[in-house]
């Protein structure tokens, strides 16, 4: 009777660790503050599946590694700016600024190479020859190994060594979260690279011409858009909002930089632009910034363990329960 | 003078032949028509001619130029503007972005003001929606909105692929009224129907389509008079 008791009382507080509410509660706000950090890289991630599935109706697995390219970029620039691994450097704040600038620039343009290049040479001759769409996705997982693989043979397995530009400092507080310089930048920044990704498609002749494209390809040829020059630009498009995505995941993560680093970031994109709605911009930001928020908070309720867990539970069931997403899917309607 | 030429044209679907050696001529200002039943190879003509389905044989010949393996969107800047069957309005953009979609390989900012005034003119109904979402309005309202956004590319040639399908008869009355205003502004136009009565009334030429091949042609009073005509398109005799 007495053991019966014990293990019963074993059991109680064993269900007690299992759900963590107290650190729910207690790092609410940072979790949600530290959420958003992630989602908006998440979401500037995101926007690129998004487009690519938009217009061609393809998920572009490779877009991962696009964006880990990026990294690579945004880590070789800090290296030749004469950076090295080791403590962070006093930097003016006009030198800084123009280090990241510099940074974002390179990184972007060697991401949307990467993604330009993708299309070229894995897509568009199968575009050519009116391939099934079961080619293009196993192309496209071909594709992500292959773009890893080349980073394995270049630079090994390990990941760089972390360069830090910006020492994170806390501005203020709210709540149990501090914020930081870093999570300021990080999330002003890609919701500003988000609004100038939305007005590119919903207020530019070329945007239009995406968004004819997404809707109706055929009748996009009747009003004379070049079907592969919108191709080619949303794959551009999609790449260099990947390198943006890039130095902002340096900056917070300066380990970062590793050959597979890519993929579980970009399952995590991808199913944020799915979770909003894949094809719809304003999915993605939002899916992008409410899956960075829930896998904290689940990371606080069930471990750390359990983080991923929870990004692709929330997955299953989104789509379960509404196969569009949160938005709806739609590239042209993400205006209406 | 001869604006479009077919030379014996053929289209294949896989091993199908839609089309097989069609030939036809559209001259300079005039309106022609193609009809014939459904499956006989009209909308794939169309297709052909704005170079959304490859032709497996024969030329297509525009404004003196061969045309016959040039990408779709070139076309546009030749001067060919199609209002496809079914419309294809695109529905997440409003009337006003249609519009502009059809003006898309231009240029001339003032050009294209000019002859947004023309279509709102045209359409009037068009211009009280421009805000509205192209998927929202009425089968009636799309196909004024396909053909106005096929007239802002300011077409030499402008293609109406069964324009009068599915609408209520008020708007079939004015839908035909409208074309023949157009072409009376010097547009020169291709017309496919299944409305044979109304599209022979209205085009100068017209061409019987069966089963891919051209079986008759004549002027539209001519073919509305034929008593083989009457009895398989107008439902007389």
């Amino acid at each position: 009777m007495h053991h019966v008791v014990s293990s019963a009382h074993i059991l109680a507080q064993e269900s007690d660790s299992w759900i963590n509410t107290d650190t729910f509660i207690d790092l609410f706000w940072a979790n949600t503050i530290g959420g958003l950090e992630y989602g908006s890289i998440y979401a500037l991630i995101a926007l690129g599946y998004t487009l690519v599935y938009g217009v061609l109706k393809l998920l572009n697995f490779a877009h991962s590694e696009v964006f880990i390219y990026g990294a690579y970029a945004t880590w070789f620039t800090f290296f030749l700016l004469g950076f090295r691994p080791g403590p962070t450097p006093e930097l003016a704040t006009g030198e800084l600024i123009a280090f990241l600038l510099l940074a974002v620039v390179v990184a972007m343009l060697v991401s949307g190479t990467t993604a330009l290049v993708l299309e070229r040479v894995a897509y568009r001759p199968l575009r050519n020859r009116g391939a099934p769409r079961l080619a293009f996705l196993i192309t496209a997982i071909g594709a992500s190994l292959v773009l890893q693989q080349i980073l394995f043979l270049w630079r090994g397995g390990n990941a760089e060594q972390a360069i830090r530009l910006l020492r994170p400092e806390t501005l203020f507080t709210v709540g149990s979260a501090s914020i930081q310089n870093l999570t300021i930048i990080i999330v002003v920044a890609s919701i500003l690279m988000w609004l100038v990704a939305d007005t590119f498609v919903n207020r530019t002749r070329f945007g239009r011409g995406i968004r004819a494209v997404a809707q109706d390809p055929e009748t996009a040829t009747l009003m004379g858009v070049n079907k592969e020059r919108i191709i080619m630009l949303t794959f551009v498009v999609g790449g260099l909002l990947a390198g943006a995505a890039a130095l902002f995941y340096m900056m917070k993560i300066p380990q970062g930089a590793q050959y597979n680093g890519g993929f579980l970031l970009g399952i995590k994109a991808f199913a944020a632009a799915v979770l909003g709605g894949i094809g719809n911009l304003r999915g993605a930001l939002l899916g992008g910034l409410l899956l960075g928020v829930i896998e904290n908070h689940g990371q606080a309720l069930f471990g750390g363990e359990w983080r991923d867990v929870v990004a692709f539970v929330l997955l299953v069931l989104v789509l379960m329960f509404r196969p569009t997403g949160i938005l709806g899917e739609s590239l042209g309607k993400a205006r209406v | 003078m001869t604006l479009l030429e077919l030379d014996s044209v053929s289209v294949h679907y896989g091993r199908i032949r839609a089309v097989h050696n069609l030939s036809l001529t559209v001259g300079e200002g005039e309106i022609v028509a193609l009809i014939g039943a459904n499956g006989a190879g009209k909308t794939t003509t169309m297709r052909a001619i704005s170079g959304i389905r490859p032709v497996s044989g024969g030329k297509i010949i525009f404004n003196g130029e061969d045309i016959t393996r040039m990408r779709g969107e070139k076309r546009v800047e030749r001067g060919i503007a199609q209002s496809p069957e079914g419309r294809r309005i695109f529905p997440g953009m409003t009337v006003l972005e249609n519009l502009d979609m059809g003006a898309y390989a231009r240029k001339d900012k003032d050009g294209i003001a000019e002859d947004l005034e023309r279509v709102f003119e045209l359409f009037p109904r068009l211009a009280e929606r421009k805000d509205q979402a192209g998927g929202t309005m009425s089968g009636g309202e799309q196909q004024m909105l396909a053909i106005g956004r096929a007239l802002m590319a300011r077409p030499k040639l402008l293609l109406l692929d069964e324009p009068s399908m599915g609408l209520a008869p008020q708007y079939i009355q004015q839908i035909f009224r409208i074309i023949t205003e157009i072409n009376e502004q010097g547009t020169t136009v291709l017309l496919v129907e299944q409305n044979a009565q109304q599209a022979l009334a209205r085009s100068h030429r017209a061409y019987v389509l069966e089963t891919g091949e051209i079986v008759k042609a004549g002027t539209g009073k001519e073919l509305l008079a034929d008593p083989s005509v009457k009895e398989a398109y107008l439902g007389v005799g």
